[in-house]
Parts: C-alpha cells; sequence; structure tokens
C-alpha cells in the first residue's frame, strides 16, 4: 500500500538527564500536564495532521511504552491500513541482531518498514517535546519549496542558542548553515527535532552514513550535515506557537508549570485534540477542608489538603492538612496527611508518609532547586527530602 | 467463556424526572460527573466476564445509541457476541405500542432471546446506580437450585415495582409482597434477576398467550402460582432508585459520601464510560471549592461547594455554585450565584444570575437552555 507520508517517532532513548524518573520506563511516557505522557503530543499531532502510519522506535526500557500504545485505539491510530506500530530492534538472518546506535541508524534498521508503504517523504518525531503542531502545513511547504530537506525551526533567545542545533538561513528560509550546539550562535533559528525528508533522499543517505566509517548515525551530527554539504535542499520550516523541551528535571518541571497558564498552549481547542489513554477512574473529589488554587486536577484524584500552583495525575490522593506548592504528582502517588511539598516531582504511585517534608521554596527566584521522588519510592512519615534531591526507589525491576 | 448473558432494560423513561428524559432514556441519564446510568449494568456485565449484553429499547434511543456506541469502552465490541442493541423488532402483525411493562419488552426481542446460547441470562435494569458482583450473584443461583434469583435490598426503595419476597433459611421465598405492607425480614427486589434460558422462554411464551405484559404481578406471580420458587441474593451496598427530579438529586449528592461512593466505584470493579479526550481540570488564581466531585475538561475560577460537575463545564470568575448538578459543557457566568439547581448539557447561565432551589425541589434546567 502507497501512503504520501508517513512518520517514524524516536522513543528508544533513555533520557538519562531525567535520572529517578526514567529509571525504569522510557521517557516518551513519562506523565505530564496531569492527564497526558510526552508521547501524547507526538502521537495526536500525527493523527490530527492526517498522518495514519506511525512507526514508534523503542529500545530503552520498553515494556510500559509498548502498553501505553497499544493498538493505537486512544489517538484513532488503530486502523487497518496503517496505524500505529512498534519497531523494536531486531535480528536478522546471518546477521548479529543490534541495538539503535544512533538516531540515524534507529532508521537505518527500519527501511524495510518504512519501504512497505512506499512513501514520498518520511516525518522524523522524537518523544520528548511538548507542542501541537499541523504537520500536513509543513508537508505542503516541504512540497512547494522542493525541499529534499525541511527541518521545523523555533525562535529562541540567543543566549539559550548554544544548547541547540541552530540554522542560519537565506532570505527565503533556505539553510545555509547548521551548527550543532555553536559556541558563538549567528542565528537564533533552533531545530525542533522534526524533520520532513523526501524519502528517496534521506535513504540514500542513510545507507551511505551507514557505511563512513567513524559516523556517530545521528541526525543532526550527520545527516544534516553531509546533506548541507553536498548541496541538497535544506529548507527551515518556521514554527510560533508554544514547545518545549522535557529533557531535564528542570525543563520538565517548567513545562508543567507551563500547563497552569492556559494560554500558553490551548489544550481545550476541540479542533486539535491531544488524546490519551486513560485509567478508568471516578471524578475527582474535593474534600471538607481542601482548597485548590491555580493547579490542575485529573480525575480520580482525592483532595483533602491544600494543593496550589501543581499540577495533579490521575488517581492522586493528597490528604488532610497537606500542602502542595508548586510540585508536580504523578499518576496514583501518596501524599501523607500533614506532608509539605514544595518544588518537588513526586513520580507513579510514591508514597509521601504524613508529616514529611519534600522540597524547597528557592532562595529568590532563580535558585530552584526540584526535589525529586522516582516512581514506587517511599518517603517515610516525617522525613525530609531536600531540595534538589532525588529518590529512587529500591530494588524492583521489570 | 460467561455462562451468562446480558439483558439490559433500556427502553423505560421515567415521566417524574422531568424534563430530563424528555430526549433520553433513564438509563442514559447523566450521573456522577461521568457516567450515564446505564454504564452501572454494563460494568458488572463486563466485570463479570459477560461477553454478550443486549440492551432493549424502544424510543428516544438516540442519546443511549450515541453513548453506547460500538460498546468499545465496556470491552464489548467482539468480534463474536458483544453488544447487540435490540430496538423493537417490527414484525407484522405483532403487538406495537408502548411497552406496557418487560414482558412486552422481551416479547418484541424474543427471535433474539430464542437464539441465546448461555444458560443463564441477567435482566438488569438499565437505569440502576449499582456495582454488582454478578459472579456472587450466579455463586447464590446455582447453590439455590432455583430457576430464578433476586437481587434484594435490606432498605425498602421508593418507585421499583415494590417487589418483596421472604426469604428462608436457604435463601428461597415461595411468595412475593408488593410494597407498603411488608413483614419485618422481607427484602426488596432491585429489579436484577438471573434467570435460566429455558425459564425466560417460559415466562415470555405464557405472557404472550395470555395477554400480559408485566415481569413482576404476571410472569413472575403466574410462577410462582404454580409451584415456582425465587432465590434471594442480598445486595448490601449503596443502591439508589432515580425517579424523580429529587431522587436523581438525592443520589447525585449521595455521590459527596465516602461510603456510598465507595460502594459504587471501586478498584476491583471499575465502572466503566464512554471516553472523551478532555484535559485535566483547571483551578484558577481565585478558585475555591469543598466537598464537590469534578470531572475531567472544567474549568474553574469560582466557587464550588457539594457539587457535582460533569465534563467541560466552565466556572467563571465570581461565579458561586452551591448544591448543584452540572451537567457537560455547561457554563456559569461571571458572579451567578446557583444553588440546588440540576442543569442538562449545554446550558448557559448568563452573568450575575441568581437561581436558587431547594434540597426537597431542586430547580431543573433543560438542554441548551440560555438563562
Amino acid at each position: 500500500m502507497k501512503k504520501a507520508c508517513i512518520a517514524m517517532l524516536l522513543a528508544g532513548g533513555q533520557g538519562s538527564r531525567l535520572y529517578a524518573l526514567t529509571s525504569r520506563t522510557a521517557k516518551p511516557i513519562i506523565p505530564f500536564g496531569g492527564k497526558y505522557r510526552i508521547i501524547d503530543f507526538p502521537l495526536s499531532n500525527c493523527a490530527n495532521s492526517g498522518i495514519d502510519v506511525v512507526g514508534v522506535l523503542t529500545q530503552y526500557r520498553p515494556l510500559q511504552l509498548n502498553s501505553y500504545i497499544g493498538s493505537g485505539q486512544p489517538w484513532d491510530l488503530d486502523i487497518a491500513s496503517g496505524g500505529v506500530c512498534i519497531l523494536p530492534p531486531y535480528q536478522s538472518s546471518g546477521a548479529r541482531g543490534e541495538w539503535f546506535s544512533g538516531t540515524a541508524n534507529a532508521i537505518y534498521q527500519n527501511i524495510g518498514f518504512i519501504d512497505l508503504w512506499n512513501p514520498d517523504y518520511v516525518l522524523i518525531l522524537s518523544g520528548d517535546h511538548i507542542y501541537k503542531m499541523d504537520y500536513s502545513d509543513m508537508l505542503e511547504k516541504h512540497k512547494a519549496n522542493g525541499a529534499d530537506c525541511s527541518i521545523a525551526v523555533i525562535r529562541v533567545p540567543l543566549e539559550d542558542a548554544p544548547r541547540f542545533g541552530i540554522m542560519s538561513t537565506d532570505d527565503r528560509g533556505f539553510v545555509y548553515k547548521f551548527s550543532e550546539k555553536p559556541k558563538k550562535p549567528d542565528s537564533d533559528l533552533a531545530s525542533m527535532g522534526i524533520y520532513i525528508f523526501t524519502w528517496k533522499k534521506l535513504r540514500a543517505y542513510l545507507i551511505e552514513d551507514e557505511r563512513s566509517p567513524g559516523s556517530e548515525k545521528d541526525f543532526g551530527k550527520n545527516i544534516i550535515p553531509n546533506m548541507l554539504q553536498n548541496g541538497e535542499k535544506l529548507w527551515a520550516c518556521r514554527f510560533e506557537g508554544y514547545w518545549r523541551d522535557v529533557g531535564t528535571i528542570d525543563s520538565l518541571w517548567e513545562a508543567n508549570m507551563d500547563m497552569l497558564s492556559p494560554t500558553l498552549i490551548d489544550l481545550y481547542d476541540r479542533s486539535w485534540p491531544i488524546r490519551s489513554r486513560s485509567p478508568t477512574k471516578p471524578p475527582h473529589y474535593i474534600g471538607e477542608n481542601a482548597a485548590i488554587r491555580h493547579s490542575i486536577i485529573t480525575e480520580g484524584c482525592d483532595v483533602r489538603g491544600m494543593v496550589t500552583n501543581s499540577v495533579l495525575s490521575s488517581g492522586v490522593s493528597v490528604g488532610e492538612g497537606a500542602v502542595v506548592d508548586y510540585s508536580i504528582l504523578m499518576p496514583g502517588c501518596v501524599i501523607g496527611a500533614g506532608a509539605l511539598i514544595q518544588y518537588a516531582i513526586i513520580g507513579e504511585n510514591a508514597v509521601i508518609g504524613a508529616g514529611a517534608a519534600v522540597g524547597l521554596p528557592p532562595n529568590g527566584k532563580t535558585d530552584i532547586r526540584i526535589a525529586t521522588c522516582g516512581p514506587d519510592s517511599a518517603v517515610a512519615p516525617g522525613e525530609t527530602v531536600e531540595a534538589g534531591e532525588m529518590l529512587y526507589s529500591v530494588g524492583g525491576d521489570d | 467463556m460467561s455462562d451468562m448473558h446480558g439483558l439490559i432494560y433500556a427502553y423505560h423513561a421515567s415521566p417524574s424526572l422531568g424534563g430530563f428524559t424528555e430526549s433520553r432514556t433513564s438509563a442514559s441519564l447523566p450521573f456522577c460527573a461521568r457516567y450515564r446510568l446505564i454504564d452501572f449494568a454494563l460494568s458488572a456485565m463486563t466485570n463479570a466476564g459477560i461477553r454478550n449484553v443486549g440492551v432493549v429499547m424502544q424510543h428516544d434511543y438516540q442519546s443511549l445509541l450515541d453513548h453506547l456506541g460500538s460498546g468499545k469502552d465496556w470491552e464489548l465490541s467482539r468480534l463474536s457476541g458483544g453488544l447487540r442493541l435490540l430496538p423493537p423488532f417490527g414484525i407484522r402483525g405483532s403487538h406495537i405500542g408502548e411497552y406496557r411493562g418487560c414482558m412486552d419488552a422481551l416479547s418484541a426481542v424474543q427471535t433474539y432471546i430464542d437464539r441465546i446460547l448461555e444458560d443463564f441470562v441477567v435482566l438488569f435494569r438499565g437505569d440502576l446506580a449499582v456495582n454488582l458482583d454478578l459472579h456472587a450473584v450466579l455463586d447464590a443461583h446455582l447453590r439455590t437450585g432455583c430457576e430464578i434469583t433476586a437481587v434484594c435490598t435490606e432498605n425498602p426503595r421508593r418507585g421499583t415495582s415494590g417487589a418483596c419476597f421472604v426469604p428462608d433459611e436457604a435463601g428461597v421465598s415461595r411468595e412475593m409482597l408488593f410494597s407498603d405492607s411488608v413483614p419485618k425480614g422481607a427484602v426488596q427486589s432491585i429489579e436484577v434477576y438471573v434467570i435460566t434460558k429455558a425459564l425466560l422462554v417460559r415466562l415470555i411464551d405464557w405472557s404472550r398467550a395470555n395477554g400480559r405484559g408485566h415481569f413482576h404481578r404476571d410472569a413472575l406471580a403466574h410462577y410462582l402460582r404454580t409451584g415456582g420458587a425465587v432465590g434471594v441474593y442480598r445486595h448490601r451496598g449503596y443502591t439508589p432508585s432515580i425517579c424523580t427530579a429529587a431522587d436523581y438529586f438525592n443520589a447525585n449528592m449521595a455521590m459527596l459520601r465516602r461510603e456510598s461512593r465507595g460502594d459504587l466505584f471501586s478498584d476491583a470493579r471499575p465502572v466503566y464510560t464512554k471516553g472523551r479526550s478532555s484535559v485535566s481540570t483547571y483551578y484558577g488564581e481565585n478558585a475555591s471549592s469543598q466537598n464537590s466531585l469534578v470531572a475531567d475538561g472544567c474549568y474553574i475560577e469560582g466557587e464550588l461547594v457539594n457539587c457535582i460537575l460533569f465534563r467541560g463545564v466552565r466556572v467563571e470568575k465570581g461565579a458561586k455554585l452551591h448544591n448543584c448538578v452540572v451537567m457537560q459543557d455547561s457554563v456559569i457566568g461571571e458572579n451567578a450565584a446557583l444553588s440546588y439547581v440540576i442543569s442538562d448539557k449545554y446550558t448557559v447561565f448568563s452573568k450575575g444570575l441568581v437561581l436558587s432551589g431547594n434540597s426537597r425541589l431542586p430547580i431543573t434546567v433543560p438542554k441548551c437552555k440560555i438563562i
């Protein structure tokens, strides 16, 4: 069957900068914004953009990711002629099987899957960004410009530019220079890690890169620079709107806090729904002595304490007299009575004992150090977890 | 594979529910912030591993069809069997008109019932809010050896047929009493039965031959008169009967109590409902909220006390809601003050509006109204 464009979603990275939160699960299914997991954003964007074949490349701790995606039904991607397909590394006859050794290598190893659909274009996505984007719009521009590769870019403050892949473009948006994390950036257009390639071109570059010794087999480090060097047409597709990388504890916390300002990203918009797989839970209950302000609460929560400036995923319980401020409580975690949670991320099913104290408000505005309790971790009653401290759960393995 | 087949009555619209059943049956009445009443019957069946479920409907079933879809949300969208929607089969010459009672309804779908392969059928009122363990009911049914077992509550309730039984030590009753004057130790049917398929077919045949339309006063009474016996299964959890607007209001408010809520919602037997992709609920800087149940997708900047809010409700700045049930996608404008109000879907209360009912006579506002 032929498809004009299919998507490949890179979801295999460990997300090691999220430490405790990804010690047991892959980054793309980290809970986000109450109702969501990070991967809901690219999956929903695909479904909303009319892209109905999505290959999800998994590698690191795929168990929960695989069961979360399932048949793709929550995103309307459970269709017979395509839909969502999990693509783990595999063994092939004769040759030894190998892990994905880079983003480009992951796609290279799945050339067979892509060829099944004989697509004209391939959209490459990653599982660690929060944004709403119409990929079909980008695809139209890709075609109109006759580009070989289109890269979504967003303007960033110049002082932040050294953290990104930076594009320099001519006045028509064609890229003449690409620098990965430049010390002295000469542009403020950062790559968002979203690429549309003309498949024939990309296929050739992937095969060539695979053969070249010493290549890191990475899109940003190898494929894009090689294409640029060979004079291929690279076009920068400007994106305006909300986009955040949530690859670190701080950025994950900040992006969750952004969800408290519904004007930054409109998740109520019925024309572009972000969908998720929801557990079966009753409505959330707010107790007699509870107080909730400037917060997000999800179904299945039971709040009896005070919650301010915080994001609560489903099935969280907050005991009487507990105070939660500027914190993220992931699904199923339990905050004991009288506990004090400030500037913290509490992982899935973690249990914070009564009267415990986790995290501290910053000294001044910039010194925010988030305390993190990993999934399934436990804090004994009355115990303290310092600002910036990271708590892993003991034992257990999936 | 389950040996039970489910049949849910969803054709009835209680006339005392006012506007809420104008365009829907009682079974598709929204309840407890995110459910429809029929979710309880369907979930009980799914949780007991029942894979074949028929929903008996007659008219005003648009809302029900929209809610049920393929049955996917209750895991009843199956390659064989699964959910079957049963409007009246318009067989030429057969009785068509308002169903007088369950026997008329069952009779209207008899060709479906004839093809049931399971030995046992669960007859379930579609407008009950109850979390039943149907495995346990079947166990009780098999223990007594009766052909039919009634699920009963010890608390007398209004609004249902009022059929009561006085079970002996073995949990079997050979007579049925109605409503007011029942002796001590009597239990009242909640109108959920496990019945052998053979007896069900016999009762339908008898009712049709004798022109009888009701289950209790006709078919079951006949069965008991001719030597039959009814097994009794006692259900102890909260089981409201929702027949009037006040019943409806009270049953919703009861969900604010932990014990009643625990009776209807448990992790062991979850209640499934139609999915809807909504965001989590947002509480604004000046929001205030106590003793309330709130579904996803709401946007709350005002004050809530003792309220039930369905998905997608918007409470604007300064609005005060006390003792209200607000169905999905309604908007309460700035500084509006509502107390004891039940509002149907898509209702808009304009800025500054003041509306007060009382607990015995809550104000009901029909669908899509702008006040």
